[in-house]
């Protein structure tokens, strides 16, 4: 991650913003999820942003979990760039799960590999302590 | 001397309006068409010959006419940059016709203006404070979530989000005004306005039909834009969906009315007065502000767009039918 990128994710995780409908509609604030994984897929795209971590079992099998984030023009107006998680990165992501149970979640905070902790989920959104 | 207490005059003339810059500037006008009769009238000097008052007379006007033309110009000057209207019309954009320019791309009331290109989003809800509720009108302003997405939060099923909830949004808009047109295009579900300018409080057409955004008519009372909008349906009146199940709707009787005014070259206080006859006993209004944003630029919105888990229910994407190994 640049410095510039890395500036910029931590100035999100200070910053409040809102998705385009409630967070309740889609996610259970009271399923957590944690997960560890290597970034697949990132989706820069309406109404949020989606991002796809393959993540390994101890059995080696793995599962790619599904993340929403914040609108891309919330985070282009704060500063954050579209390659600021670039596919390959290991992050360890923290959130809320989809109510149908399915490995989708909120991606409320991600930290990476190098301690770096960051939101990319609307500050509305319920986020992870 | 009487042409300072001139120029002290059209000094402290400089009201600050644009009106008042005007008025100067014919004041300032005014001596160098009658110049100071009274100065000969009290020449000291009895022993001095026609020819020498004469020439000491015209040395006297001249000096007296460079002096004010000079008070003239730094008044005009000080006027100028003093802000007309100090602080509402100092150096604020102005259209061909005089008045203030609100074209632009504009960070609404849905952010926290830095006045950098950076803003971050954020969504404002109407302060409950301010709303005189109806004995009787809670249940009709609050209303509980029926496990109905499409009643309980519409925007979830990308259903419009409505004019009252809109003005807020957290999205850019563009906004390009004509003499006669105000257009405002929301990046949000890519929602516009085209608002007619015309005579103050003028009537709506008598034949509306009820809509998200309503019928709005706009004019201008001195530098300030006033948006009437009514005509609106029954709809959500804000982003208010608390975990406590429940959000904030008004009635197909609301009356909104707009006020925008520039306070100084890129910020505009932009009041919302709210009149539902239904639920609120008076009209009550919410005072937000918006924020010229010159390096923006609209985005696409497509709220149909990869919205993958809506209502809850999610898509499976392709790289998690692929992810089994």
């Amino acid at each position: 991650m640049k410095i510039a990128g890395a500036i910029a994710l931590a100035a999100l995780a200070i910053s409040p913003v809102s998705a385009h409908h409630s967070f309740s509609t889609e996610y259970d604030r009271t399923k957590p999820v944690s997960v560890t994984g290597v970034v697949r897929k990132v989706e820069w795209k309406n109404p949020h942003i989606w991002f796809y971590v393959d993540v390994k079992d101890a059995r080696g099998r793995v599962t790619t979990w599904g993340f929403s984030g914040a609108p891309p023009s919330f985070l282009m107006r704060q500063g954050i760039p579209r390659d600021a998680m670039k596919v390959g990165d290991m992050v360890k992501v923290d959130g809320f799960r989809a109510r149908d149970g399915s490995n989708n979640a909120s991606g409320g905070r991600v930290t990476f590999a190098d301690g770096r902790s960051v939101f990319t989920a609307s500050p509305e959104d319920v986020r992870p302590d | 001397m009487p042409f300072k207490l001139l120029a002290f005059s059209v000094l402290s003339s400089c009201s600050g309006s644009v009106r008042g810059s005007a008025f100067v500037v014919r004041r300032s006008h005014q001596p160098l068409r009658n110049p100071e009769p009274r100065t000969s009238n009290f020449e000291p000097n009895v022993n001095t010959n026609r020819e020498e008052r004469t020439q000491n007379r015209e040395r006297q006007l001249s000096r007296q006419l460079i002096a004010l033309v000079t008070v003239a110009v730094a008044t005009l000057a000080a006027c100028t940059a003093a802000a007309p209207g100090a602080p509402e019309s100092s150096g604020i954009p102005r259209a061909a016709d005089g008045k203030p320019d609100f074209t632009g791309i504009w960070a609404g009331p849905g952010f926290a203006h830095t006045g950098k290109d950076t803003d971050t989003a954020t969504v404002r809800r109407y302060t409950e404070a301010n709303m005189p509720l109806k004995p009787g009108a809670k249940e009709l302003l609050y209303r509980k979530y029926t496990g109905n997405v499409r009643i309980d939060d519409p925007t979830a099923v990308c259903l419009p989000n409505g004019l009252t909830r809109q003005i807020p949004s957290p999205y850019a808009q563009q906004w390009i005004q004509t003499p006669t047109q105000l257009v405002i295009l929301y990046e949000y579900m890519h929602f516009f306005r085209v608002i007619p300018i015309g005579a103050p409080n003028r009537p709506h057409a008598t034949d509306i039909e009820p809509t998200y955004m309503g019928d709005s008519i706009a004019w201008w009372e001195d530098d300030t834009l006033v948006i009437d909008t009514i005509g609106l349906n029954e709809w959500l009146l804000d982003a208010y969906h608390p975990e406590d199940g429940s959000s904030r709707w008004h009635s197909d009787k609301m009356h909104v009315v707009e006020r925008l005014r520039f306070s100084d070259a890129t910020n505009a206080s932009y009041d919302v007065t709210i009149d539902d006859p239904v639920i609120f006993e008076k009209p009550w209004v919410e005072q937000w502000a918006m924020q010229l944003k010159p390096n923006w630029k609209l985005l696409e919105f497509i709220c149909d767009d990869n919205d993958r888990c809506r209502t809850g229910n999610c898509t499976e994407a392709d790289v998690q039918k692929s992810a089994a190994k």
